[in-house]
């Protein structure tokens, strides 16, 4: 249904682009491999190729002035501490103290809890006539499981979680204005926690921050600060809260469309990982990311200029029909050699064991009990958020 | 005949374990968590896994130098 007489166009924050973006990626892959958008002054690369060397190229493509459109833009200097906005060598170091705390073999351990926290959602509901992919499972686990590592009492695990969403949410067809709020509420919330930690050490994340010891570049060794804990712990929360949750409600709606799969897999349990895999290649939770460019760039025999803003569409480069065979068909056979979901190079996703494991037992948990459902379509709520794209709401019915 | 190596970048390394699935008999991830190197020359027969090891490496962390 594309007009291939007029040249595509992308925003970013346009709700009905945002609906159903692919075949506006499509165009952009095609016919504008380098996109340049005259309304937000942005450049868009969307090619698989193109979006992983710009994600290994991070001296060129700098994530220090922030890796959100709006948050560049906006010329706001990024506090410490938040490694998502952060390049060498302070990255490294920040992201030193956290490289190991989520490793495979790590988050393998913590499958009995994450198992127990998707029953405690998901056993109440048996008989109900349905459920709310997102409310009841997709926004409780992950909170509940990242809290779990931080140490945070669970009784207050919801209201951070909805300050952090609040936070980040969008109103359509504008770029948000950000204040320097925006970096600090990232942390909003942990600040008794953290006080009374130091008082009252666990076995959490949270102590582990506050005992732990960075190395700066000439080598002297010095504790954390308190604004860098509250950096680090907001950071971790909201970063484990949001993407999972969007690629639980994902889970919900792309296996309602395509139920021959989902019956494959409730037959043979053993295809619930490459399922997870291929959900994330076709429904990356956060799909656009930005850099600012540090030099003149020649993209397409297009010169990009220092200090333009340059995104990166993730969720294109893993519908690139140049990599994968008939990309937008969702076939939980598929080999995928890698996808660009979590990222690439210095900056994929520290959280990449931990939302794979989420999303595994949180499939496994659901056709364990509920082996079909349909999307009651008419309550349906999107989400629209500056980082992610998914569902706010996703009720079903089950019958 | 010429040579090649596997060369593992240990700082960036984040003990993802990719490549130990790929190629176990290069690559083991162990209970202390992190990467060991078990052939730092491996035979021809084990060049495919190794670069799929290579490309796959979410942080790049992985390199063959030829000698």
């Amino acid at each position: 249904m594309t007009d291939s007489t007029t040249t595509p166009y992308y925003d970013p924050y346009d709700f009905d682009i945002d609906a159903d973006p692919y075949p506006v990626w499509r165009r952009l892959r095609n016919e504008a491999p380098l996109y340049y958008n005259e309304k937000y002054d942005f450049y868009a690369l969307t090619r698989f190729e193109d979006v992983e060397r710009v994600s290994l190229e991070w001296q060129t493509y700098i994530s220090g002035k922030g890796s959100v459109l709006e948050l560049i833009k906006s010329g706001l200097v990024m506090p410490p501490g938040n490694i998502l906005f952060e390049d060498p060598p302070s990255h490294d170091l920040h992201r030193g103290l956290l490289a190991r705390v989520f490793t495979p073999r790590r988050m393998a351990a913590i499958e009995p809890q994450v198992r127990e926290f998707c029953a405690r959602s998901l056993d109440p509901l048996v008989g109900s006539g349905g459920f709310d992919f997102v409310r009841d499972i997709g926004a409780q686990m992950p909170m509940r499981t990242i809290g779990m590592l931080l140490g945070i009492p669970e009784d207050h695990q919801e209201a951070i979680r909805d300050q952090i969403d609040e936070g980040m949410r969008l109103a359509d067809g504008a770029m948000p204005d950000r204040d320097q709020s925006y970096s600090v509420t990232m942390g909003s919330g942990f600040e008794e926690y953290i006080d009374w930690r130091v008082d009252h050490p666990s076995d959490d994340l949270m102590t582990e921050l506050i005992n732990a010891e960075l190395e700066e570049p000439d080598g002297t060794r010095r504790k954390l600060t308190r604004e860098e804990v509250l950096s680090y712990v907001g950071l971790i929360a909201a970063a484990g809260n949001e993407t999972t949750t969007r690629l639980i409600g994902w889970t919900g709606k792309v296996l309602a469309e395509n139920p021959e799969q989902r019956a494959e897999i409730v037959a043979d349990p053993g295809l619930v990982p490459n399922a997870i895999e291929e959900l994330l290649r076709y429904e990356a939770p956060s799909p656009i990311q930005a850099r600012y460019v540090t030099r003149d760039v020649e993209h397409y025999g297009t010169t990009v200029p220092e200090g333009s803003v340059m995104c990166v569409i993730t969720a294109s480069a893993n519908r690139d029909e140049r990599r994968f065979d008939d990309p937008d068909r969702f076939d939980i056979h598929r080999k995928i050699d890698h996808h660009l979901t979590f990222g690439f190079g210095i900056h994929f996703c520290l959280g990449a064991a931990l939302a794979r494991l989420e999303g595994r037992v949180a499939l496994d948990e659901v056709l364990k009990r509920f082996p079909t459902w349909e999307v009651d379509w008419d309550n349906a709520e999107r989400a629209h958020t500056t980082t992610v794209r998914g569902w706010e709401s996703l009720p079903v019915f089950t019958r | 005949m010429p040579g090649w190596r596997v060369v593992v970048d240990f700082d960036l390394c984040e003990s993802n374990a990719i490549c130990a699935g790929l190629a176990p008999e290069v690559f083991e991830v162990r209970d202390d968590d992190f990467l060991y190197l078990l052939e730092e020359q491996p035979p021809d027969a084990l060049r495919e896994q190794v670069q799929d090891a290579v490309r796959q490496c979410p942080k790049q962390a992985i390199s063959i130098e030829e000698s």
